[in-house]
């Protein structure tokens, strides 16, 4: 059978999803060890509000393989792809439904810890603006969904084992270099060079949002700006 | 000599009424303990984490001399008697039913947050902002440990 290298992964995809792993590994071991951790812990959060913002944005002015309508799950695509009738490049659909649970709990564990309060001597950048009671409130919901986010990342990388292993495909290796072979025939040949502008545009944003959420003069001008 | 034996006796009561103190007042005053330790902690942490150019060598010393007293302060022999896991101080305790199960561990964290603010207080003397850092950090860690072993998360 006659291949070709396709470009799967745009390489801010791939620096996104690298600098997550180590976020969410970093974020995970401070957050247990706490201590002097306690103020790495921070700083990966903002690392970690920042890829979150990057690929929501990513996710609509991205390259096509990364663009959300892509790969969204519907019902439709998960039924083809259960008949064994989904041939695509990118996420398959039931690995889609893993990524968007995977954002969305990292989502909710960020925007939790920016309120949380560790009862010691550190706070998230936003507690003053919720108070205690709602803070540890917040916090301990920070806490649950850690066990969540262990769940996922425990079938995410059982599945790509799964995958090396039982079916003979190594999904790690496109992760890295971005490429994947596939039959010369292969229906989609996705656009997946990343545009400057778009890039620097998701970027500037992502750094703009955790530079405001952690700097309450910007703030306060931002909310003197909006009056 | 009654007026003695009544001062005796008085002060018997007294003395009495201190060690055992009603459990909601029990529950309210561990609540205050650790509040005012949380107020000094966070002092320390704000002259020599957040803003350096704050830090004041006096305040620094008085806070941890105030958490090191705190620690030396007998509370888990005065504070925490058996039924104190069920109740309300300032809001309702978060203190775990197996507390008291877990004696021998609670001893041995009470024993190292003696140890490590007395330790505080040579540093905090020294005027060393990174070795005052570090020792906050052994005592934050200090202090997670007891959160995760008897506290119930909200």
């Amino acid at each position: 059978m006659r291949s070709i290298k396709l470009s799967v992964w745009d390489w801010p995809l791939r620096v996104f999803h690298w600098l997550l792993v180590v976020a969410v590994i970093g974020a995970y071991t401070t957050g247990k060890l706490g201590g002097s951790l306690t103020e790495w812990h921070l700083i990966i959060g903002r690392l970690t509000l920042g890829l979150i913002v990057f690929r929501l944005l990513w996710g609509f002015i991205g390259t096509q393989s990364a663009h959300f309508k892509q790969f969204f799950p519907t019902i439709n695509r998960l039924k083809r792809y259960f008949k064994g009738e989904w041939h695509q490049l990118g996420h398959n659909p039931l690995g889609a439904l893993s990524v968007f649970a995977l954002l969305f709990i990292l989502m909710a564990l960020v925007s939790t810890g920016l309120f949380a309060n560790d009862d010691i001597a550190y706070e998230g950048p936003l507690y003053p603006t919720v108070g205690k009671a709602l803070s540890d409130q917040l916090t301990g919901w920070h806490g649950a969904l850690v066990n969540f986010l262990l769940g996922l990342v425990v079938l995410h990388v059982g599945a790509i084992f799964y995958y090396l292993l039982h079916k003979k495909i190594n999904l790690i290796r496109p992760m890295i270099t971005g490429c994947k072979e596939v039959p010369i025939d292969e229906p989609l040949h996705p656009n997946n060079q990343p545009g400057f502008l778009r890039f620097a545009l998701a970027t500037l944003s992502a750094i703009l949002v955790v530079y405001a959420v952690w700097n309450s003069e910007f703030r306060d001008y931002l909310a003197l700006l909006a009056q | 000599m009654k007026l003695t034996t009544l001062l005796g006796l008085t002060a018997l009561s007294f003395s009495t009424i201190v060690l055992a103190n009603p459990i909601e007042d029990q529950i309210r005053i561990r609540q205050s303990t650790y509040a005012v330790m949380g107020w000094n902690t966070a002092k320390i942490k704000s002259q020599v984490v957040d803003h350096p150019a704050t830090y004041n060598k006096d305040q620094v010393l008085t806070a941890v001399n105030t958490l090191a007293a705190l620690a030396h302060s007998n509370l888990l022999e005065d504070l925490y008697d058996v039924g104190t896991d069920q109740g309300s101080g300032w809001k309702p305790t978060r203190l775990k039913v197996d507390y008291f199960q877990k004696q021998a561990e609670v001893k041995e964290i009470n024993d190292r947050l003696i140890k490590e603010t007395d330790e505080f207080k040579t540093i905090a003397v020294s005027g060393d902002v990174a070795a005052i850092k570090s020792q906050l950090g052994k005592l934050g860690a200090t202090c997670k440990s007891c959160h995760d072993l008897i506290r119930i998360k909200e």
